[in-house]
């Protein structure tokens, strides 16, 4: 088994596709990196070359197996995935659900062996019925108010049906909990990273986070190494809302949910299209994945969820001043 | 006057009255010689306590992965001493059945709250101090309780499920369940001491896949704690509980019903039965984990019985 020889990466202005990238590239000079998006990214590296393919484009799976052929690919990490949702809920789904599909078709196109896809832990939705340390053969239930993880949850099932059918194929899919570090940037951490965090009035649930640094470790790795199968990709140690506000020294403002739902709503639907149960839900109920598999294949992260939101909140320190 | 002294801002002449207003008080609250109050040290906790911006230095050091937090535990521990003590004065029969490894405690509930668990957990704790805590599980419906489900995780409790159930005992803890479930809670007054049907085995299969022995444990006293006469299930439902218990005192005497009655408890552990031997190609034989259910039900059922009749009243 050894490394390929030519990596494609959709998404390449997204964080994990530009560190990636960067990561490969910088690993050996014989690996090739293709980089697809619709912009050019401001900073990329020499060797890595860029594509413009817009995945909400109706020929873009031609397009796209047009150049996995000429490139002769061998593997593709799919990680062209809205970081923060947007108003236009149609055009999210175009772009994650429907440019899945094509790209999808363009590997069995191209007859691309390998396939990495970059999904979350947000997908088994917060439900007060959860047990704690999700599976990964938990059910995806999603967020009913989502479309984004709706979407993420459709994502996954199209791959997942898409690698019963093309057996030739390997698939890996890599669920994130919320990543956090000095550099990573959405909208998970800009709640956590306004003046006073709104909290919801009693309760306070144990969350994960993985620090960024391992988020893009494992994702090299997973490039790199043949390792197919679902895993959850999370840091050890999950700590509660309460606790993490108060290691952090953030000001938070608990407010009653039949206060806050309506408070946030309006600015919820114009900055995400949905409501804000869609996002609060996950500060509300349990939804901890269990890491034991992934920590298996793709060693243990450095950090722990402590580690990781101190090494946040200590950047999100210096950024004040920056 | 100098010229230093004219060009220097009013802020340190502001500085040093605040400096000197706080040295006046300091001595007005310093320490008593012998008894009293330390009104310094009182204001100390609690600006610490009300400060959020205590940063590094109050880090919430241990949290496990339950989301139990030792520090919250140290600070209830006067409470649920006094509790066990002087409330409920708890004895406990049969110390001598509890085996040294983690196991599946099995016992009979009642009460809306899980006072039961935590003070069994409490038993257990004084009984073998250096094992880990034992994890009571609550039912699903406290777990997602605003307000008190925090507190419950922080003291030990877990919500009932066999993937919790399992997961601890397969990391070495030992775990509280009450198999009767929401029908031991709901059991009114004059059901008391009857012990519930067992759910669906459940135990029986955590215990069995987790290769632990189950130990068979009656509480005497506390269903008489939270007497429920009757329920109401109409208004209770929109709020998201199974049902509202009308006791003595609650709702008459609003919060303050809550407060369950001091009851004489007695915890007796019954002889363990072994689970590993038994093999885990008992998992696919229902016939086998109804029987050992059943067993484990009746035996509850003669320690109850044994028991109450042992004692004298509800309330010695």
């Amino acid at each position: 088994m050894s490394a390929p020889a030519t990596v494609a990466i959709t998404g390449l202005r997204t964080f994990l596709g530009l560190r990636v990238a960067e990561r490969l590239a910088a690993r050996s000079p014989r690996m090739r990196v293709v980089g697809i998006d619709l912009r050019r990214p401001q900073r990329l590296e020499r060797k890595t070359a860029f594509e413009r393919v817009d995945l909400t484009d109706p020929a873009s799976h031609a397009q796209l197996a047009e150049i996995f052929a000429r490139e002769r690919i061998e593997v593709v990490l799919h990680a062209a995935f809205r970081r923060d949702p947007t108003p236009d809920v149609e055009l999210d789904h175009e772009l994650e659900t429907v440019g899945t599909l094509q790209l999808l078709h363009a590997c069995a196109a191209a007859k691309v062996p390998r396939l990495v896809l970059a999904s979350s832990t947000m997908l088994y939705g917060p439900r007060p019925d959860n047990p704690l340390y999700l599976a990964e053969s938990r059910p995806l239930h999603g967020h009913p108010d989502a479309h984004c993880v709706r979407n993420r949850v459709e994502v996954e099932q199209l791959v997942g049906e898409w690698a019963r059918a093309h057996a030739h194929a390997r698939v890996t899919v890599l669920r994130c909990g919320w990543i956090m570090g000095p550099t990573h940037w959405d909208r998970v951490v800009r709640h956590f990273s306004r003046p006073v965090v709104p909290t919801l009035l009693g309760y306070d649930p144990l969350l994960q986070l993985i620090h960024e640094d391992d988020c893009v470790d494992a994702f090299e790795q997973a490039v790199l190494d043949e390792r197919p199968g679902v895993f959850n990709l999370v840091a050890s140690e999950p700590l509660p809302l309460s606790a993490m506000l108060r290691l952090g020294g953030l000001h938070s403002a608990p407010l009653p949910p039949a206060l806050l739902y309506p408070l946030r709503d309006l600015a919820s639907r114009a900055a995400t299209g949905d409501p804000p149960a869609a996002f609060y839900d996950y500060l509300r109920w349990p939804w901890v994945a269990d890491g034991e598999r992934g920590w298996a294949a793709f060693g243990e992260p450095a950090y722990t969820t402590r580690e990781a939101w101190i090494s946040f909140v200590s950047s999100r320190r210096l950024r004040q001043y920056r | 006057m100098s010229d230093d002294e004219r060009d220097a801002p009013a802020t340190p002449a502001l500085a040093d009255a605040l400096v000197g207003l706080r040295q006046r008080l300091e001595q007005s609250f310093a320490p008593p010689e012998e008894g009293g109050i330390d009104w310094m040290a009182l204001y100390e906790s609690a600006r610490r306590r009300f400060a959020q911006v205590g940063g590094m230095r109050d880090i919430p050091a241990e949290i496990d992965d339950f989301g139990m937090d030792a520090a919250a535990l140290a600070d209830a521990r006067t409470w649920l001493d006094w509790l066990y003590d002087r409330w409920w004065r708890v004895d406990v029969v049969g110390s001598e059945n509890v085996p040294s490894g983690p196991c599946l405690f099995v016992a009979n509930h009642s009460g809306l709250l899980p006072w039961d668990g935590l003070m069994l957990a409490h038993a257990l704790d004084r009984h073998t101090p250096e094992s880990p805590r034992a994890r009571f599980l609550v039912a699903d419906w406290i777990a997602t309780l605003p307000f008190a489900a925090p507190w419950i995780t922080r003291l030990g409790g877990v919500r009932a499920c066999r993937e919790n159930a399992e997961r601890l005992l397969r990391t070495g803890r030992s775990v509280i369940a009450f198999p009767e479930g929401a029908k031991g809670a709901a059991k009114v007054f004059r059901q008391r001491y009857r012990v519930q049907r067992f759910g669906r085995g459940g135990v029986v299969r955590t215990a069995l896949a987790a290769r632990r022995p189950l130990v068979p444990v009656a509480v005497v006293g506390a269903e008489e704690a939270h007497p429920v006469l009757f329920k109401v299930e109409t208004v209770a439902r929109s709020i998201g509980i199974p049902f509202l218990p009308v006791t003595p005192t609650f709702p008459a005497l609003g919060p303050l019903g809550l407060l369950p009655l001091p009851s004489k408890w007695s915890i007796e552990f019954g002889a363990p039965v072994d689970a590993s031997d038994i093999g885990r190609d008992a998992l696919r034989d229902d016939t086998l984990i109804w029987r050992v259910t059943e067993e484990l039900r009746s035996s509850i059922q003669s320690m109850l019985d044994a028991g109450v009749r042992r004692r004298s009243s509800v309330w010695s």
